[in-house]
Parts: structure tokens; C-alpha cells; sequence
């Protein structure tokens, strides 16, 4: 087009010398101003985003908490556990969870030598009542499950904008303004403890209750449990019971084949349990 | 080269495009975004003050409610949190220290979660068919004519 | 809310991979499958698909303009996408989804536009006004078509194409690689699913190419070429082979492995996929079509024009309805098994209307051959005077001088 090869005329005539007619541009003269272009700006890009990236290195998000002074686990004996549901009622209070959705929930298994039976009516949100199964059972057991706030997480390795992440402290979470909702990190999760809020379209799921343990306060579900089925405890304090069981007794995970390194630990679990 | 003009063109294009883009982009990229990982930074903080807590724990009733406390620590009921029965201590003292009534479920239905015999509970836990421990109708409030609350042992 | 048999986790009962995440593939498959096409000609040198090399590119590209929809459809906050290509997190297969795209993107354009510059120059010295300085726009403002620059844009086709094959697999296989790589779901963990995905995306491609090339030829009154047809027909069989051996290769292995997720997925094949999988991708669509072209190539010196033209055109169709199954049964049957390995749920039922129904995946099915149409009304996709043929009839030796040194 015409109009472009006047332009290119323009710029080379700050450069002509004076009193000369300027050549047209030569391909080297050309390239040359070009490439200086693209790499002005890419030095240009390269300084903002390190001045962005780099503001308040070490700044932590609330003074008085410091999140390298905690790492937390949780502890699960399964043997205690009565299946009253309290646990699913306060999560769902203490947090807004939606209806047919759970950030936790209890499981019941009925086992005998013929068979297995597993089920988790409503989450266990109501209790449990009897039920009949087609085979003697010898043993019978609920299991009270959530995320696990894996170390190796496949949620957070699949999520692809970084909306996912896992704190210093040891807790998995969902940053809810960047969440695309794109339900790859439900897929990968092994244990099935996200889901899809269905009002914000987003993914979400236990957060150990991220706004109380930062208080110095239990999650919602260990502090209503009435029979110290589940514990939570801080690996990092001295004196933390969760830490010695976790550290000296004969503990389990879920799904221990797949490599997760699931920071919810269990006493007395069974191999029916998956 | 002299026929090459397009191509230098077309690339001249392509490389106006990147730069535009990486300029772009360079504005949308959150401030907090990689300062301890892929993620934006400034949601830990903002998730710690998401919401305000709902339960309180037992403590927290035994500061106003003394009586009920030192019944309920010295009788069976005595890991069962107060908020189990009643509700998290948020519908009771709202964020500006006012009170509202805390609610209570009265009826059969609440024990029954909790004792109803069911072959999954550890045996060694109290628990009853309720049917057969009862003298009449299973209905309202027929737990509470014997038992207290908070301590329920006879 | 769906019925589970089983036990399912409470959580796990939601379909949220829906309608639209079984049309993505199947629409990348189309943008992988024509682009290996072109570059059989373009790279590969095979003239016997000369005549169907443009038609092929043309329908990469329309297909690859499409493709980011059916994501935006799905994602639960649209106007987030863009996040992909602003902050991606490069430990996900999805986030490679930004860069692939885009790169691919420009190579393809990048190949249009060397293929159809002499094409667009021809039309901005024929056109006036509005038209002309379109296409001038279109020409970067250069009108040079001499033998050089004919032969520089010839070699830089063919440099196009040769980063564009991998990068049209890596497209598609990397879509593979989003299902092989989860562990946690047993119906998709396998390092078999990027070359699956990849191989039937090439069926589907030829399978396309095939029913477009002679529809096509019908509507314009041209002669399809029959060389080109039992070239295009012999791939797809090869293809189509190789594709089957895997499908049956990764169900054979579970089968006899029989670890902890066996029990499940018979199940699953056995009941919620019975039709689907089993008499739709493996009967319908995988042992008929492999008969049906093994006819048309084994006995190809015997047969008459219009029967090879019928055997492989429902081939092909039944090819395409085989890729599409694949893609569902992968896709939705996964979800339908619950993690817990014990149950499973209900089969999913598309909404007809909605952002992810029925209705919207046959609109994005329709507007690839709309582009196709705009793309040969403002481009042209056959020459002017050209028929289907490999020698050009009844052209001059310059028409065929200028036509031999780039397709």
C-alpha cells in the first residue's frame, strides 16, 4: 500500500542526512529498525512485570499470623466415630455450603466375608438410620472424609490459570476470583472432595475452615465433634497430640498408591476403604 | 531478497502482534500474582478474613451460661458441644453483641441421631432402639420427660 | 438428580464435563486430521491429493477458528478465559491450550496466506473500490508474483507445514494428554490416549476430506479425481486400523490385568456404555467401515467409479459418527463411574436448548462450512478453470508450470 512506504519515508528522513533526497529504506536498514523495536519493548515488558512481580517481596497478609510458624494435619479415628452428621451440619453452616454438595461428609461401610456395602445418605447430614443388606455383615464402620489437603496435589498440578494453590501452612484452597471453572481440578482429584458451587461457578471445597484456624480457632467439624473422632493439629507445635499419634502410632491414607501425600490421617482404617 | 519484501512483511505483522500481546498482558497480571508461587498472593489474606467464624465452642457459652456449663462438664454429655443441640453461637450473639433467642430442637428426632442403636456404632457407645425404650408413642419431646440434657444419665 | 447403582462419592455424581467437552476434540481431531492431509502434499510431496491439498487446508483452518467455542461455552466464568494465555500454570495440559492454539494459529494463517497471496493478488488487480483495498490489505500492500517470489513463498510453505505437522499433532494429542494424565480416573489413565486421540483425530479428518471433497465436487460440477479418492480412502483404512488396535489394545490389557478398576469399568461397558461403545464406535463404526474400505482398496483396480465412490463415502460418514462416539464415550463415560470405584450413575442426557445442549453443538458443527463458503467466496478454493485432476486438462504450459511449483 502506498501509504505504508510513505510512512517508512517519514522515519528515515529524521536519519538522511541534510540536504539529501532519502533513499528508500533497504531491507538491512529495515530489519534493523524493526528488530531495535520489538526489543525496546520487550526490555520495557520484561522491567514492569519484574517491578510488578517483585512489590513487597516477604510481605506476609496479616501481621499478627505468620503462616511459617504453623503446618497442619488431621487426624481421623475411625473407631470412635458415631455417624451423627454433626460434623456435615456445622461445615455446611459454618461455611454456606450449597444443597447436594459437601466440603465433607461421612461414609458408612457394612462388611462381611460375602460382600461390602457402602453408602452416605445425604452426606450423612442426618444421620443414619438402619438398613438392610443382602449378606451377614461382621463388621461395620463410618469413615468421615474431605479433602485432603494432599502435599503432591494432582488438583492443583491441573488447574491451568494458578487459581489453586496450597499455602505455606499446609492448606489447599481456591482463589474464587480467578477460578475459570473450567472442573478440571474435580476430574483430577482421586477422593472426590470437589465440586462445582453451582452459584459462584466456581470450584470449591474444604478449606480446613481457613478463616478460623488463622484465629487460633478449630475447623467447624472438630469443634463439634462429640466423640474426638476428628482432631486437627499443627505439626509444627511442640506438644500437638495430632503430631505424636501422626508421628508414633500405625496411621493410614486414602489412596496411598497414587502418591498424594494427603495430610489427613486415619486411625483403624479398613482395606474396603478407598 | 528483492522478492522477499512480503515475507519480511508478513513477519514484520507477526511480530507487532506478539508485542502487542506481551504488552497486554503485562497490565493484566495480578500484583501479587508469584510471590510464593503461581497463584495471587493476596487471596491467603483474603480467605482468612472470608467469613466470620459461626461456631464458637463450649467455651464460648460457658463465659455467660455458668450453670448449664459446669452441669454439663461434670455429666455424660460433656464432649457433646453446646452447639451440637443448639446451633452455632453466631445466631445467638450477633457481630454487635446483641442478642437474638438461640434456637433448640426439643424433639425426639435430635436424640435419635445421635442413640438410635445402628450396628455401625462402636458398641460401647449409649445408644437404644428407640421403639422399645419408650412407653408409648415415639413422638415431640417424649426424650426430655426423663432425661436432662445436659446430663442425661438416670 | 441422577440414579447411582453402587456407591458413588457424594460429590461425584455431577456430569460437569458436558456436551461441549465431547465437541472440543472432536473438532480439533478435524483441524489435526485435514492439516495432515495439506501436508502430505505440501510436505510430503504426494501428488495423487494435489487435487484435495487447498480444500484440506481450508477446512483446517475454518475448524481451528472454531475451536476455542465449545471451551468458552463450558467454562463456568467465560469471561475469565483469556486468564489461560495471561497467567497460565504451566503444570496443566490445559494451560498449554493457550499457547498451542495461538502458535498454531499463526502458522496456519501464516500457510493460507503464502498458499492464497497469489490468488489475493489476482483479485485486488481485478477488484475496485472497498474490494480492492481489502484485498490490497490482504497482500500486505506487495504485488510481486514473479517465478521467485513464487518459489520463495513455495519453501516457505513448506516450512510452514513442517513446524505446523507437529504442532497440528501436539494440538490435538495434547487434548489426549488433559484425559491420559489423570490418575485418578481409571477409564482415562492410560499413556495410550494422546496417540489414540491423536490416530482417530487423523480418521476423522480423512473421513471429513473424503465426504467434503465430493460433496463439493458435486455442487461446482467438477470431476472428483478417483486416484485421489482410493489415496485418500487407503489412509483412512491405515489410520483406522491403527486407531481400532488401541481402542481394543487398552480394554484387552485392563481385561487381563484386572486390577482394582476392572470391576467397574466392565461394568460400565457392559451396561451405561453398552450402545455406545460397543455396538456404535466398535460395530457400527469401527468393523463396518474396516470392511467396507478394505473392499475399496483391496479390489480397487476392479472397481467402477460410482462403487468406490458409495463404499467410501459411507465409510466415512460411519467413520465420523465412530470419532464422535469415541470422543463421548471417553469424555462422559468417565464421569459417569464414581471415583469410589463402586458405583455409578445414570447416562448423561445433553439439554437440547442451553449453552451446552444439543442445539448449540450442531451450530458448531454448521459454522466450519460457513467460514468454508466465505472462504472460497472471498479466496477462492479451486482454481479458476481447474478440474479435479492431477494433469491439468486443457490448460497452457504456463497455467501448469506456475500450478507444479506450489499447490
Amino acid at each position: 500500500m502506498a501509504g505504508r512506504n510513505d510512512a517508512l519515508r517519514v522515519i528515515q528522513d529524521c536519519q538522511a542526512p541534510a540536504g539529501g533526497e532519502p533513499a528508500a529504506p533497504t531491507r538491512r536498514e529495515f530489519l534493523g529498525d524493526a528488530l531495535k523495536l520489538a526489543s525496546g519493548a520487550v526490555v520495557f515488558l520484561a522491567g514492569s512485570a519484574g517491578a510488578a512481580g517483585g512489590a513487597q517481596p516477604g510481605k506476609q497478609p496479616d501481621e499478627a499470623y505468620n503462616w511459617d510458624d504453623h503446618l497442619y494435619a488431621y487426624l481421623i479415628d475411625t473407631t470412635k466415630c458415631i455417624g451423627c452428621g454433626s460434623c456435615v451440619r456445622a461445615c455446611k453452616v459454618e461455611n454456606g455450603v450449597p444443597d447436594g454438595f459437601y466440603r465433607t461428609w461421612v461414609e458408612r461401610y457394612l462388611i462381611g466375608m460375602e460382600g461390602s456395602y457402602v453408602d452416605s445418605p445425604n452426606g450423612g447430614m442426618d444421620g443414619f438410620t438402619p438398613v438392610q443388606v443382602g449378606f451377614v455383615a461382621n463388621k461395620s464402620f463410618f469413615v468421615p472424609k474431605m479433602c485432603n489437603h494432599c502435599k503432591a496435589t494432582p488438583c492443583i498440578q491441573v488447574c491451568p490459570v494458578g487459581a489453586s494453590y496450597r499455602t505455606k501452612d499446609g492448606v489447599v484452597m481456591v482463589d474464587d476470583t480467578r477460578c475459570i471453572g473450567c472442573g478440571y481440578c474435580v476430574q483430577a482429584c482421586p477422593y472426590g472432595s470437589r465440586f462445582i458451587n453451582p452459584a459462584t461457578h466456581t470450584a470449591s471445597k474444604c478449606t480446613w475452615c481457613y478463616h478460623r484456624i488463622t484465629k487460633g480457632l478449630k475447623p467447624a467439624c472438630v469443634t463439634v465433634c462429640p466423640t474426638a473422632t476428628r482432631q486437627f493439629g499443627d505439626m509444627k507445635r511442640e506438644d500437638d497430640p495430632v503430631r505424636k499419634a501422626i508421628e508414633h502410632e500405625r496411621v493410614e491414607i486414602m489412596q496411598p498408591h497414587l502418591l498424594t501425600e494427603p495430610q489427613c490421617y486415619y486411625l483403624h482404617l479398613d482395606k474396603e476403604v478407598r | 531478497m528483492e522478492h522477499a519484501r512480503h515475507v519480511f512483511r508478513v513477519a514484520l505483522v507477526v511480530v507487532l502482534a506478539l508485542v502487542v500481546f506481551m504488552l497486554t498482558r503485562g497490565l493484566l497480571v495480578p500484583k501479587s500474582y508469584g510471590m510464593y508461587g503461581p497463584y495471587r498472593h493476596d487471596n491467603v489474606a483474603e480467605q482468612m478474613n472470608a467469613r466470620k467464624p459461626a461456631f464458637g465452642g463450649a467455651q464460648a457459652c460457658a463465659d455467660c451460661h455458668v450453670e448449664q456449663s459446669k452441669k454439663r462438664a461434670a455429666g455424660r454429655h460433656k464432649t457433646v458441644n453446646c452447639e451440637v443441640c443448639h446451633g452455632p453461637l453466631r445466631q445467638h450473639v450477633k457481630e454487635d453483641g446483641s442478642i437474638d433467642p438461640m434456637p433448640v430442637d426439643r424433639s425426639f428426632t435430635l436424640c435419635t441421631r445421635c442413640h438410635r442403636k445402628l450396628v455401625t456404632r462402636p458398641a460401647s457407645f449409649p445408644q437404644v432402639v428407640p421403639e422399645q425404650h419408650v412407653n408409648g408413642p415415639l413422638e415431640g419431646k417424649i426424650c426430655l420427660e426423663c432425661h436432662d440434657p445436659h446430663s442425661p444419665k438416670l | 438428580m441422577p440414579e447411582i447403582t453402587g456407591y458413588a462419592f457424594p460429590n461425584d455424581i455431577h456430569v460437569t464435563w458436558s456436551l461441549m467437552i465431547v465437541m472440543y476434540p472432536y473438532i480439533t481431531g478435524f483441524v489435526a486430521g485435514a492439516f495432515i492431509v495439506t501436508s502430505l502434499y505440501h510436505l510430503f510431496g504426494r501428488e495423487e491429493f494435489r487435487p484435495v491439498a487447498r480444500l484440506a487446508m481450508a477446512t483446517s483452518f475454518a475448524f481451528l477458528l472454531v475451536a476455542g467455542l465449545p471451551l468458552q461455552l463450558h467454562l463456568g466464568h467465560p469471561e475469565r478465559g483469556p486468564l489461560v494465555m495471561i497467567t497460565p500454570h504451566f503444570t496443566s495440559a490445559m494451560a498449554g491450550f493457550g499457547i498451542l492454539y495461538s502458535s498454531y494459529l499463526v502458522v496456519l494463517a501464516l500457510e493460507v496466506w503464502f498458499v492464497w497471496r497469489e490468488e489475493i493478488i489476482a483479485r485486488a488487480r481485478r477488484s475496485r473500490g472497498l474490494k480492492r483495498a481489502f484485498y490490497a490489505v490482504a497482500a500486505l500492500g506487495t504485488y510481486d508474483t514473479s517465478p521467485e517470489a513464487l518459489e520463495i513463498d513455495h519453501r516457505a510453505i513448506k516450512v510452514l507445514a513442517g513446524i505446523g505437522l507437529p504442532m497440528a499433532c501436539m494440538l490435538h494429542g495434547y487434548v489426549g494428554f488433559i484425559f491420559g494424565a489423570i490418575k485418578a480416573n481409571p477409564w482415562w489413565s492410560t499413556p495410550l490416549m494422546p496417540v489414540i486421540f491423536l490416530l482417530s483425530a487423523a480418521v476423522s479428518g480423512i473421513a471429513l476430506l473424503i465426504v467434503l471433497y465430493q460433496l463439493t465436487a458435486k455442487l461446482g460440477s467438477r470431476p472428483v479425481d478417483q486416484q485421489c479418492l482410493s489415496a485418500l480412502s487407503r489412509w483412512l483404512w491405515f489410520f483406522l486400523i491403527l486407531t481400532i488396535t488401541l481402542e481394543l489394545l487398552e480394554i484387552i490389557v485392563m481385561a487381563y490385568e484386572k486390577s482394582e478398576s476392572w470391576l467397574i469399568i466392565s461394568e460400565l461397558l457392559a451396561s451405561r456404555l453398552q450402545f455406545s461403545y460397543i455396538t456404535v464406535q466398535m460395530i457400527v463404526g469401527g468393523l463396518i467401515p474396516l470392511i467396507l474400505l478394505a473392499i475399496v482398496v483391496l479390489m480397487n483396480r476392479y472397481l467402477h467409479e460410482r462403487v468406490r465412490s458409495t463404499l467410501s463415502t459411507v465409510a466415512a460418514l460411519l467413520c465420523l459418527l465412530q470419532v464422535f462416539s469415541m470422543r463421548w464415550n471417553i469424555v462422559v463415560g468417565g464421569q459417569l463411574l464414581s471415583k469410589s470405584l463402586r458405583g455409578l450413575r445414570s447416562p448423561y442426557e445433553p439439554e437440547l436448548f442451553g449453552r451446552e445442549g444439543v442445539l448449540m453443538a450442531i451450530v458448531l458443527l454448521i459454522i466450519p462450512f460457513v467460514i468454508l463458503f466465505v472462504f472460497d467466496r472471498v479466496l477462492g478454493i479451486w482454481r479458476r478453470g481447474e478440474g479435479g485432476g492431477g494433469a491439468q486438462a486443457g490448460s497452457g504450459p504456463a497455467h501448469a508450470a506456475r500450478g507444479a511449483s506450489h499447490g
